[in-house]
């Protein structure tokens, strides 16, 4: 955004149109490059090595300017972040009356407890820095606050930090209230620091795309969060890695805010510094964004893996008993109906399980992936209602959200912006919707990563459209 | 509260079923940084401005070997893909360096350039490393896993643990309901003891008709049972250190439940028991099973300040 001359506004676009493009156009044209290597090997002929090579050279070398020039998957990290930060809001203002008696340092797994067993496994939490408890309620509050700012995409790299900081403090506090749905919780907090996850629908896009800089609200958080470090540090309140790991963050956030404003007007060097940075983010997003996805996957195979060799899921009867444990039937009645249809809970059954382990191999075909995606995401409203369990299945609709179709969240966001757009028009004072005619904002510029509009941009170009999602255009061949 | 009161306390030991719906049990232990691993990094950047471009020898091999990613960087490669008049931007093959990359991969200097390699190469380690050990983590107990335990350990400890047995291998087929009694002191100095509560019954309450429970009515005690369940013995003598602070959690919870007074006096010991109930078959099986309760009582322990809800040790 401090540049907008830069070539990079066709980037992304670019990159992901050269790849369908050529995917099938893979012959190399350097003759004399491919008789040399030939050469080397003189018993096989020219073109049986040089075929296969081009195509891997040419796909990595592809790949290599796909993960460096651009956070792949803006929208899908933007619906993870929104996913994630909204659950952990929700089930934070869910449980403030319980706030105490889950985290509280008086609560039945109280503090003296948590400090024996984190002595024993040194889990990370703030909250044993002290066991009064106005420092408990101050740590649930930011973590409420963090995870309202993640959700709304403000100052996105630091909120993801304090999210993730809210997350872990809390739960490894008190592990034994978790169950699965903290645990995905748990690991994508982590995950999403390393992501460039406010690059669309973000009040940082907006603020980018409006031309606004940033006021002297990131430069504050920076200065505090700078300082908390420091006496957290001075205190002996990290371990090594993660005083290395925050620093590093700190460190990171303040040399790209300097080296954007310094590249704008800057030397050479000092855009090429830039640029290497904007590369390694790209790179640590792009990476990170991969982790996730196989996460994702893990999470459906080994938990078909398992179901498998279990002689329930294998005589059909599975979905039966959890509808029949008092801790997961808040409708009792609803659960009866269902459970009394040995069919029904048969086909429920078998078809859990074969999506579950069938999940990671339909990324190989977008159409049965968005299928299969469709199914897991009803299946889990429906054990948000029937079993109880509406944040966990939260969560788990929020991590499925990263295999979703960039077509399908693209218009998505502009239906949702539409209808605000007009709710704002039917409040007496309300402002004019911002309708989001900016270009799409260049890539990598904004500390956060700013996209542009906060709705889609008005036409999404042909090349985005194709690139449908992460899944689909990470494979190699396509 | 609504006691529910329960008589008869039968022996019977049911083993704790480990399958439970979404529980990993979050241990923990230090963050893992990137570690570095031997698997394959991708090399460098391959940018480069003159399609003349030279293989240096030696280097005809895959472009996916380790350890070179400097190597590779440096530009000289003869790029094939290059010829491609399509190539993504930054592979000015024709037609100078400025229109270059989305990133500018080719607009670098060559220092800049083998910097972002190594980096490419390094985080291309350290995905394969974490991927790697947390699918030894999530995956069944094989050959791999048992021989590397310690290092899978160490690198997904505290934070990356994870369990994704959900209902699985079988759901849990059976209710485990806590109960628990007091021994108290009446003002007369007379002692009493109160019959059966089911703690777990008002949990179930809670439960009910309730589109989200909080994770003190549906995780708390029964993770906590479960809890205590693996780190006692069957002649419930603690295991370890979590043993003895899974009992003192059982305290507590139960302490908070019950108060310090109750049936008109004060509590001065506590008694806890399982009782657990297979789930009825259901109407279209055949099978059969014995439905009876099945209960585990546990010893008297004597009540401390420690284990009322007003201390934090």
């Amino acid at each position: 955004m401090t540049d907008p001359t830069d070539a990079r506004n066709a980037g992304p676009t670019a990159a992901s149109g050269q790849v369908t493009a050529q995917s099938d156009g893979e012959q190399p044209r350097y003759g004399p490059a491919q008789g040399r290597h030939g050469a080397v090997p003189p018993a096989v002929p020219d073109k049986a090595v040089a075929g296969p090579r081009a195509r891997i050279e040419g796909w990595v070398s592809r790949g290599l300017t796909r993960v460096t020039s651009s956070a792949l998957g803006p929208y899908q990290t933007a619906i993870v972040r929104i996913g994630f930060g909204l659950v952990w809001f929700l089930f934070l203002l869910r449980e403030w009356p319980h706030r105490q008696e889950l985290y509280g340092p008086e609560g039945p797994w109280s503090w003296g407890l948590a400090e024996r067993l984190i002595d024993s496994n040194h889990a990370f939490t703030v909250l044993m820095w002290s066991s009064s408890n106005s420092w408990f309620e101050l740590v649930y509050l930011l973590a409420l606050l963090s995870a309202a700012a993640l959700t709304l995409g403000w100052h996105t790299r630091a909120s993801s930090v304090l999210f993730m900081v809210g997350v872990l403090s809390l739960q490894n506090r008190s592990v034994f209230m978790g169950d699965g749905g903290d645990n995905v919780i748990h690991l994508m907090a982590i995950y999403l620091v390393l992501t460039r996850c406010g690059q669309v629908w973000s009040l940082d896009a907006r603020r980018a795309a409006r031309g606004r800089t940033e006021g002297t609200a990131g430069v504050v958080l920076w200065a505090v969060l700078g300082a908390v470090l420091l006496g957290g540090t001075v205190a002996g309140g990290f371990s090594l890695g993660w005083c290395l790991f925050f620093w590093a963050l700190w460190v990171a956030n303040g040399l790209w805010w300097v080296l954007r404003r310094a590249g704008a007007r800057g030397g050479r060097s000092v855009r090429e510094a830039r640029d290497v940075c904007d590369i390694l983010a790209n790179l640590g997003h792009n990476a990170v964004l991969l982790v996730i996805m196989v996460e994702v996957c893990l999470i459906y195979s080994t938990a078909g893996w398992y179901k498998i060799q279990g002689t329930r899921w294998q005589d059909g009867s599975a979905v039966y008993y959890p509808m029949n444990l008092d801790y997961f039937s808040p409708w009792p009645e609803l659960s009866h109906v269902l459970a009394g249809n040995g069919l029904m809970i048969f086909l429920v059954t078998y078809v859990t399980v074969g999506m579950q382990i069938a999940f990671p191999f339909t990324l190989l075909n977008r159409r049965a992936k968005n299928v299969l995606l469709a199914f897991m995401i009803v299946e889990h409203l429906g054990i948000a209602v029937l079993l109880g369990l509406p944040f966990f299945s939260l969560a788990m609709i929020a991590a499925d959200a990263v295999f979703l179709p960039t077509v399908f969240l693209v218009w998505s966001g502009r239906r949702l912006g539409a209808l605000a757009a007009r709710v704002r028009g039917l409040l007496p004072r309300g402002r004019r919707p911002d309708t989001g005619h900016e270009e799409r904002e260049e890539h990598g510029r904004d500390e956060a990563m700013d996209h542009g509009p906060d709705g889609a941009p008005a036409g999404i170009p042909a090349a985005q459209e194709s690139e449908d999602d992460v899944a689909g255009t990470r494979l190699p061949g396509r | 509260m609504g006691m529910e009161k329960t008589k008869g306390s039968r022996e019977g030991m049911e083993p704790a079923a480990h399958q439970e719906p979404g529980a990993a049990d979050g241990d923990a232990r230090a963050p893992g940084g990137a570690r570095g691993g031997g698997s394959r990094a991708i090399p460098g950047n391959r940018e480069r401005r003159t399609p003349a471009a030279e293989e240096p020898e030696g280097r005809g091999e895959p472009p996916t070997e380790p350890g070179e990613p400097a190597a590779s960087s440096t530009s000289i490669r003869a790029d094939e893909a290059d010829g491609d008049s399509n190539g993504p931007a930054g592979h000015g093959s024709s037609g100078g360096g400025e229109e270059a990359g989305p990133a500018g991969l080719a607009r670098l200097s060559l220092p800049a350039r083998i910097f972002v390699a190594i980096t490419v190469a390094v985080v291309a380690v350290a995905v394969a490393v974490h991927v790697t050990m947390v699918f030894l983590h999530v995956a069944p107990d094989n050959t791999v896993s048992r021989q590397h335990s310690d290092a899978v350990d160490d690198y997904v400890l505290p934070e990356f643990e994870q369990n994704w047995k959900l209902f699985a291998p079988n759901p849990l087929q059976q209710n485990v309901a806590v109960h628990a009694r007091a021994a108290v002191t009446k003002d007369d100095g007379n002692t009493e003891t109160t019959g059966w509560v089911n703690l777990t019954a008002l949990d179930g309450a809670a439960v009910r008709g309730n589109p989200a429970p909080s994770h003190t009515q549906q995780n708390e005690l029964r993770r906590a049972w479960e809890f205590y369940a693996n780190y006692h013995d069957d002649k419930s003598r603690p295991v370890g250190l979590r043993g003895r602070l899974s009992e003192q959690y059982m305290k507590r919870i139960v302490m908070r439940r019950f108060g310090t007074r109750l049936n008109g006096g004060s509590v001065e010991r506590i008694q806890l028991r399982s009782a657990i109930t297979p789930v009825k078959p259901p109407p279209w099986s055949q099978e059969r099973m014995d439905l009876r309760t099945k209960y585990a009582v546990q010893p008297w322990w004597p009540v401390t300040s420690a284990d009322l809800p007003g201390s934090d040790s």
